[in-house]
């Protein structure tokens, strides 16, 4: 009977700490809709103060952040976005950029290291001459660490030339930085100079800080009053909410340094991977706490196939099809759960090929 | 110096108790996005049992909550949907139905119990005929308790009686049940009767009954499942909200046995304030925790200057003007402070009577 198990399906799984549930008990709190919850204030402070941003706003989801954030830029009907063809806002968040915020997007591909081309973008942004058949461009979104291309890191030099580029053209940019800190610790560039280009960042505490709720939006005074207003709308003012933030402040004191310990798991992870004839990793493209496998077709497995018979060893993955499967490693996975986990892919491939022999 | 506080504002106030935080510390949690946290489950396992319903969903607030349930019902574009005047959805929730959801709002008066004429409301409901320049109607949602009108109970033979009508139609109907508990106490009434006629119901849990945050919707398990995704786009996914969900469990064990105590507080607010020369409250409208009083002209001091030197006495009270206030009992507040508030009232309204007569 397997009793052990890895969560590898994502960072988000990590399970409040001891030190997380003992502030959340003893959390002073107000109703933060009413008046401004103590602890709240608190974590938006110290969120403004880390990201070099005037304010903070505590909300219950990325998703949520992201939405407020493209919808406060865009607040005028007939507004556009341009952002990356495989960026989490665009594949992940039911389209509510649009079928909630009216907001239109326009797609630029995504390289391979999470960028856009700087003149495909310059090349999407509309020209308001033509405003009679189109939208407006108000805004860029980039994303760092980019999660679909592995959790790759966009470098501040990037990211100021897009800031250029959008002040050239009186754009707005937002930087969903879910896991920004990861991209912080990897290029050893603090998170105010990262996002210094940003007019708000979107910034999760659930993910590999390990709270267990949330993410703060950081931007402007004027922005984020906007913004609370919006949160509202969209239902997210929650009332007692210092309950939750007194977790993501002891994320924010205690995970940030253990994030580089993930990268090195994911190192480990990977290039153990890549050994195992049957399946390949891109090892350079590990630059943070996420690691695609492609499956090989001399395998001849499915991914689906492949993250059942490991879930029988007690090892949960999620599949990120065709033939390719996705592994997100926390601060809650051991090193011994890394080797655990190369030595049952062993099998399951081993496995596979006995099975293939015996035909 | 005042150091006691009476926090009238709102049941929203209620900080969470012992039992909570204790609670809150040793919730059994799990990513509530990618499985299903197991004390969400619990709760929304009880709540759906409470009301006599298929399914429920925890989200984190009752503007979402009314929210993601008007908009469920109303997946089609060019919805309509026939609601009170003065209901908390139309006046109070950033017309989030219509800004964020497309849906068209038709009013129909609500009367001072809280109800709109049945006939009116038939007539309120679009002729298919026209549906060349008419909205669709589908959706017919109530209030209960009423908060405009006071705090105002509407009687299950009542709701019945809506959701015959909306049946005959083809309508849906929705209960904006944010104090469904009240209610319940003050009708004597079990809730799941209550709700009966309605396809979907709001209930709070973080109101009178005290926990720190949420609301949960339920609904058939289709409508549930629907609602789950419609949450996710909002941005209401939450992920350990386990936390969250056993703070409001035990306000479902402990504080529902405290809502007549609540309603009795009223009464006597209700009276003692009706005794004070110069204020007016309509006794028989106090039903449940809301005590909606007037300030008569013989008193000339508006309700902000009311509001204001109560607040120098530690007395949170929220003007709703003209010439009216607002206070809401809940279980953190005692009979003690029952009297404090109506001594300081008195004392408020002798004083501005002194100035006149110092004149």
């Amino acid at each position: 009977m397997v009793t052990r198990t890895v969560d590898l399906r994502s960072d988000t799984v990590t399970k409040p700490t001891e030190a997380m549930r003992t502030a959340m008990a003893n959390a002073e709190v107000d109703d933060d809709v009413l008046s401004h919850d103590p602890t709240a204030r608190r974590l938006e402070t110290e969120m403004a103060r880390i990201t070099g941003k005037e304010a903070a706003l505590f909300v219950p989801s990325g998703t949520m952040g992201n939405l407020i954030c493209v919808l406060t830029h865009c607040p005028i009907r007939g507004s556009e976005v341009i952002l990356g063809d495989s960026c989490h806002i665009h594949i992940y968040e039911n389209g509510g950029i649009s079928t909630i915020g009216g907001v239109h997007p326009r797609t630029v591909k995504n390289n391979e290291d999470g960028t856009m081309d700087i003149n495909q973008m310059e090349a999407a942004i509309r020209d308001p001459r033509f405003e009679i058949c189109y939208p407006t461009t108000r805004l860029i979104c980039l994303e760092n660490s980019h999660a679909h291309s592995g959790g790759r890191c966009l470098s501040p030099e990037y990211i100021d030339q897009v800031g250029e580029l959008a002040k050239k053209y009186g754009l707005k940019l937002h930087i969903d930085g879910a896991r920004i800190f990861n991209a912080s610790v990897a290029l050893g560039v603090p998170v105010d100079r990262l996002v210094q280009a940003a007019d708000s960042v979107s910034i999760c505490l659930s993910k590999g800080l390990g709270a267990p709720v949330g993410t703060v939006i950081v931007g402007s005074e004027t922005f984020i009053a906007r913004a609370r207003i919006l949160r509202k709308t969209l239902g997210g003012g929650m009332r007692q909410v210092g309950v939750l933030c007194a977790a993501a402040l002891i994320a924010l004191q205690e995970n940030v340094g253990k994030l580089e310990g993930d990268h090195k798991k994911a190192k480990t992870l990977a290039v153990g991977l890549n050994k195992i004839k049957g399946l390949n990793v891109d090892i350079d493209s590990v630059e943070t706490n996420i690691v695609y496998c492609d499956i090989l077709k001399s395998v001849n497995i499915t991914e689906t196939k492949l993250c059942k018979i490991l879930e029988g060893h007690g090892i949960l993955i999620l599949p990120e099809g065709p033939f390719r499967i996705r592994m997100v490693l926390h601060h809650q996975i051991s090193e011994s759960d890394v080797h655990y986990t190369l030595s049952c892919m062993q099998q399951a491939v081993n496995g596979v090929h006995g099975k293939q022999d015996g035909k």
